[in-house]
């Protein structure tokens, strides 16, 4: 009982975390304002609607959810940083046409 | 977990993919398509990974992981290519 109310509070956090962060994406037309709703989607909801597997008491879920688990730590923000990174470095006439 | 519970959330993952195709088709610029992408990318593991609570087998994951995987590696090779313009 206790662990299916956990994992849906889980569930349910990560979703809602999820549709914040595309709403935040929706709403900021800025790509280096936009960078932060995005990371809201791929780092934080990921890993909560991932750890709630931990309460669906399977091994083998569990164990493939600690491996995308520990995956997006280390990805999530390498692509985040290399966009940022793109959008600082990129030639001066496609910057304009951007804003 | 109870069954309905995983059917909503599966469901409202769903609808985080329709907001995802929004967002990619209103994208202006080469960078917000990237990001957008890698936005899709997230949510579709979200909803591998409630697909995967929701029939209790672990391959969703799996193949959550694969795209993950590619995603990392096409949203590198994507900004190298907006930076350099090529993809070396």
């Amino acid at each position: 009982m206790i662990f299916d109310i956990a994992g849906a509070v889980l569930l349910a956090l990560g979703l809602l975390l999820a549709t914040i962060g595309l709403y935040g994406m929706l709403r900021i037309p800025d790509i280096f304002h936009q960078l932060h709703p995005a990371g809201l989607v791929t780092g934080p909801a990921v890993i909560l609607v991932l750890l709630a597997a931990v309460f669906t008491g399977s091994a083998e879920i569990i164990t493939s959810a600690a491996l995308v688990l520990v995956f997006v730590l280390i990805t999530s923000p390498l692509s985040t940083h290399a966009i940022a990174q793109a959008a600082r470095r990129r030639p001066r006439q496609s910057r304009d046409r951007s804003s | 977990m109870p069954d309905l519970v995983l059917q909503i959330a599966a469901g409202w993952a769903t609808l985080l993919l329709f907001g995802g195709g929004i967002l990619l088709l209103r994208a202006r610029d080469t960078l917000h398509r990237v990001l957008a992408l890698d936005v899709l990318v997230a949510i579709v593991i979200m909803l591998l990974t409630t697909l995967s609570y929701l029939r209790d087998v672990s391959y969703y994951i799996d193949a959550a992981l694969a795209l993950a995987l590619l995603a990392l590696t096409s949203t590198l090779v994507a900004t190298r290519y907006v930076t350099r313009g090529g993809p070396f």
